[in-house]
């Protein structure tokens, strides 16, 4: 190896480790919170908080004043801590299970008490598999509508993808395609929409929509989380339709094809991955809003309303609420993912 | 009707309405649903709820609010640190993946998931990291930084000086926008064409007087797309900062109209106090956006491509 | 197969743009036609005319005996190889040239065949199944002309087709071109602004300056006879050389002369000035016809500028009145820069222009 390549690798090297820092520095929120939402609600409250999840608990049974006693295994203290003296069952099952969050049955507890009792020892241990969605699991059912929730917040965004999809992107093909008087103000005019504070919108719509019948309804939400997307749609697309040149539609056109088939078949399939990620920002726009659904939202809140409660609410337990906001972001960070090749695409205009 | 409908400058009338009928979707939508509220609110703002008659008493309480002067400072600093932070936060990690080393598609990716983190759930992994019992104290006394027993309030506390909060909320918005700002500007960086650079490196450049002398000057309208856009949201912080410190702790401009909307309803001050808020809030933001678009020459040249 | 016919057309772009005014053309059953001429001349907007792509200002076009001025693309039956070709980069080739017959709603054999075929006439046949982003610019053009043919057009449009490619595959798709036009006999109307695609190519060629024909003819009487001195400057390489010169009558000959020279006009040239009523003119010489002479014969001398040998033929450049001229010579004898020179002009071939209308003064068989 010469010196040459030597350096050349090291310089490499040292600028894997200065991206990887930068990554692990970014996301190291992410992975707390990913880890928050896999804890125990015992973990969850301790100091110093564990840097991972536990993949299982380990237990120790004894004789306690009450009854039996029920000791778990401290990783930060690297002893046992005392945790319960009962002589009901069911209420170490349960302790177990949702304080602990782990894994298990009345007939494994038994059978557990039943070597304590025959072995004739002071105590015996024990391990179980720790549940690592308990907490899911109870965000889900102890939430107060939290599926439902999630299936209208799907609704929402997929209404709100459509309305801008389709009224903003009409607009931006004009923008691209069309020379016409008032233009540029026109085109500046759809960004002044997003100088007027949301949430001030949203307190007059709570009686607009009442009139229309869609207070509390996904619609009414929907519709004005459009508001929102309309204007950063149109430019989007506008970016996109003037990235594809008029010569393949013109192509169409003297081929045989009608406008509207020229579209249909050359325009927009090469405007789809820049379409796509365009629907990421409506997507994102509205599955992340809370504010406006909380004021226009009663009895059928959205999921992030949900979450929102979570976190400042009477329930609020930071693991619950880990969950809460992993569950939520998990949808959007998917749908990112499958995005990413084309987010590029939506502010350039892109090359065919 | 018939001769007209058939007639050639009837036809040729029509197509140049075209583009005026596609448009025209947009235009009702938004006269439904962003007109009419905000006629609403402007015909709110400039009433008098007792008599129903003109007034411009909303705005004077507005003013009167012990709380509006803090709440507009807080918001122009948060508005001038965080945008320019984030500004050349987003441009320096833009650069770096514009360099299309390898697997930086799967960096991007993975860089850009703040941007697709909901509000609520960035503000449950902040609280949960920022409380002293959180996992940020717990990572420093893992790394041995924090003895055993020692935490920082990071968020509380009565020594929580504003400048704290401030610093705190700035770093954690900057956080969750940063990737949103990087990819409009990265776009731009990908439509410059290589030669353009190559031939300031040709002619003697090195990699910052290349940059500030080539690069940004080709970006500058796409630099001014990014900052607008950011321009006009970050005025309009709040739900961060209430979903961490809560109401009234670090007063901004949007935080009081959710606040006297939500926080004390029912009373006739509540909703002067919003509207008055609302209608002041927007006249900043199309001031200060117009501002930037001004100094930043957007009115002097236009481009078609963002 | 049929006629174009281009009468009055017009088109203006908003209230002062004109890109094509007032233009009567007639394209014949199966010509080669082409449209030539500097840039922003107006010929893209003529061809997109007739395409249907750009809407009539005023005047009328018409196919055969059909009017389609007002007609939108599709119904024209027209077809058309686009400057940037236009291939649909989401379509594999196949489907780039099936779709217009799909178009045309034929049958899915029928379509088979033809694609089948006109790619076999354009060797693309093996390419069928590639996506035009894995080829070559040659490749897509050769593309975009199958695609054109296979739909059996009336008129057959090209922009600048070959402009995106070097220049030995301009050459080249040149004569492959002409080729397929002898097979498939389709009026094709062909835009450049490359003189020498053009006459290599052309049945006829149109020469258009500023939305207005300068000249229309075979590509040898648009250099032969050119109309004007737009034409004869545009037309060649490298261009007419032209002279100032005057008008004397001395020893009973016409003769034309100019500070440097003094010319004795032939009997012929002497009879188509004799109709001249002005006395200044200018005299354009092609390259060609600039002689090497001896210096007994000269009608000047002069040091030579600079040579640029060709390998068949050199051209060398001497200064004029401030101008540079170009003669293109023999390579024998060889003759350097800095060389005396002797040069007389070829008057069988010499051009004669009117300063003030820059028109050719007419010759009588040619009025
Ligand atoms: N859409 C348009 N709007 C306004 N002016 C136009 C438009 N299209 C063309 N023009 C103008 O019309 C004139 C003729 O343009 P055209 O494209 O026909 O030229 P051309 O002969 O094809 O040139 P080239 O050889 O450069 O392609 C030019 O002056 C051009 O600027
Ligand atoms: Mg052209």
């Amino acid at each position: 190896m010469t010196s040459k390549s030597i350096n050349k690798a090291a310089r490499k090297t040292i600028f894997y480790l200065f991206v990887t820092t930068l990554l692990v520095g970014i996301l190291l929120p992410v992975y707390f919170l990913v880890t928050l939402s896999f804890l125990s609600t015992r973990e969850a409250y301790q100091f110093p908080l564990p840097m991972t999840p536990a993949l299982k608990t380990d237990l120790k049974l004894g004789y306690g004043e009450r009854g039996y006693l029920l000791s778990v295994w401290e990783r930060s203290e690297d002893d046992y801590a005392t945790v319960l003296d009962t002589n009901d069952l069911d209420k170490m099952r349960v302790y177990i299970q949702s304080i602990l969050g782990t894994k298990i049955t009345d007939e494994e507890l038994a059978e557990q008490i039943a070597r304590l009792e025959s072995s004739g020892e002071e105590e015996v241990f024990f391990t179980q598999p720790r549940n690592l969605l308990y907490n899911y699991e109870t965000f889900f059912r102890v939430t107060r509508d939290a599926v439902p929730a999630l299936m209208r917040s799907i609704q929402i965004a997929l209404i709100t993808i459509v309305i801008s999809l389709v009224i903003g992107g009409m607009a931006g093909y004009a923008f691209a395609r069309y020379l016409f008087r008032g233009r540029d103000a026109l085109k500046f005019s759809v960004l002044f929409v997003r100088m007027f504070p949301g949430v001030a919108i949203a307190i007059p719509m709570v009686l607009i929509l009442a009139n229309m019948g869609l207070y509390d309804q996904p619609m009414g939400l929907a519709l004005i989380y459009s508001v929102g997307s309309i204007g950063l749609t149109v430019w989007i697309t506008a970016s996109i339709f003037l990235g594809i040149p008029v010569s393949m539609e013109e192509a169409a056109q003297v081929f045989g094809a009608t406008k509207l088939q020229s579209f249909v078949r050359i325009t927009l399939p090469l405007a789809f991955p820049g379409l796509a990620a365009a629907a990421m920002y409506a997507f994102l726009g509205a599955w992340n809003e809370t504010v406006a659904a909380i004021i226009l939202t009663q009895f059928n809140p959205t999921f992030s309303v949900v979450v929102y409660q979570t976190l400042l609410g009477a329930t609020g337990q930071v693991n619950l609420a880990a969950a809460g906001g992993i569950a939520m972001a998990v949808p959007a960070v998917f749908f990112t993912f499958f995005i990413r090749k084309y987010i590029n695409q939506m502010w350039g205009g892109m090359r065919v | 009707m018939v001769n007209v409908l058939h007639s050639k400058s009837f036809k040729r009338r029509q197509k140049k309405i075209v583009p005026y009928l596609l448009i025209l979707p947009v235009v009702i939508y938004y006269i439904f649903f962003w007109v009419r509220p905000v006629i609403n609110v402007l015909v709110g703002s400039f009433t008098d709820i007792n008599t129903g008659g003109f007034t411009l008493g909303n705005f004077a309480m507005v003013f009167q609010d012990p709380t509006f002067w803090p709440a507009f400072w807080n918001t122009a600093i948060i508005v001038v640190v965080s945008v320019t932070l984030e500004f050349f936060a987003a441009l320096a990690l833009a650069l770096l993946i514009n360099r299309k080393f390898w697997g930086s598609s799967y960096f991007l990716f993975l860089v850009i998931i703040p941007m697709a983190l909901p509000a609520v759930a960035a503000a449950a992994m902040w609280q949960t990291g920022l409380t002293p019992h959180g996992w940020l104290n717990s990572l420093l006394f893992h790394l041995g930084i924090l003895d055993e027993g020692q935490k920082i309030f990071w968020l509380g506390g009565y020594d929580a000086t504003k400048a704290r909060l401030l610093a705190i909320i700035i770093l954690v918005d900057a956080w969750t926008v940063i990737p949103s700002v990087m990819i409009i500007l990265l776009a731009g960086l990908q439509n410059i064409p290589k030669e353009a650079e190559e031939a300031g490196y040709v002619f003697g450049g090195n990699y910052f007087t290349v940059l500030r002398k080539i690069t940004i000057p080709m970006l500058s309208s796409t630099i001014q797309t990014a900052v607008i856009l950011r321009l006009i949201s970050a005025i309009q912080i709040w739900l961060i900062i209430v979903l961490l410190l809560g109401f009234g702790r670090l007063p901004v401009l949007v935080e009081r109209i959710v606040y006297y909307h939500e926080e004390v309803p029912g009373l006739d001050i509540s909703y002067q106090m919003a509207t008055g808020y609302t209608v002041i809030v927007s006249i900043l933001v199309s001031i200060a956006a117009f501002f930037y678009l001004y100094v930043s020459g957007a009115f002097k040249h236009r481009e078609d491509a963002v | 197969m049929a006629e174009v016919y281009l009468n009055h057309l017009t088109k203006r772009f908003g209230k002062n743009v004109v890109a094509v005014n007032d233009l009567n053309l007639q394209v014949h059953d199966r010509e080669f036609l082409v449209l030539l001429g500097p840039s922003g001349c107006g010929k893209t907007t003529t061809m997109r005319m007739i395409a249907g792509l750009e809407e009539v200002t005023e005047g009328t076009i018409f196919l055969g005996d059909r009017e389609i001025t007002d007609l939108p693309p599709r119904k024209r039956n027209v077809s058309m190889v686009f400057q940037n070709y236009a291939v649909w980069p989401h379509m594999t080739v196949y489907d780039n040239i099936a779709y217009p017959l799909r178009l045309k709603k034929m049958s899915k054999q029928e379509i088979d065949k033809i694609v089948k075929d006109v790619a076999e006439m354009t060797s693309i046949g093996e390419l069928l199944d590639r996506y035009p982003t894995q080829l070559s610019g040659g490749q897509q053009q050769r593309v975009a002309v199958t695609r054109a043919i296979a739909v059996y057009p009336e008129v057959f449009l090209m922009d600048e087709p070959l402009s995106n490619l070097d220049a030995k595959l301009r050459v080249a798709m040149r004569t492959e071109l002409k080729a397929i036009h002898a097979k498939t006999e389709a009026t094709t109307i062909f835009v450049t602004h490359d003189q020498s695609e053009a006459m290599s190519v052309a049945d006829r060629i149109v020469i258009m300056r500023e939305g207005e024909i300068e000249q229309m003819g075979t590509p040898e009487e648009v250099y032969d006879n050119s109309a004007n001195m737009f034409v004869a400057d545009f037309i060649g390489t490298p261009p007419t050389n032209f002279f100032d010169g005057e008008i004397r009558r001395a020893n009973g000959t016409l003769h034309v002369v100019n500070p440097r020279f003094d010319m004795a006009l032939s009997p012929e040239n002497a009879a188509l000035l004799q109709a001249y009523g002005k006395r200044d003119l200018v005299i354009g010489v092609r390259p060609e016809n600039i002689l090497l002479v001896d210096e007994a014969d000269a009608l000047l001398s002069t040091d030579v500028l600079v040579v640029e040998p060709q390998g068949s033929h050199q051209v060398i450049s001497f200064e004029f009145a401030n101008k540079i001229v170009k003669i293109v010579a023999p390579t024998h004898p060889p003759v350097s820069a800095g060389d005396r020179i002797h040069i007389d002009f070829n008057q069988r071939s010499l051009h004669f222009f009117d300063p003030q209308t820059t028109q050719a003064i007419d010759r009588p068989e040619s009025g």
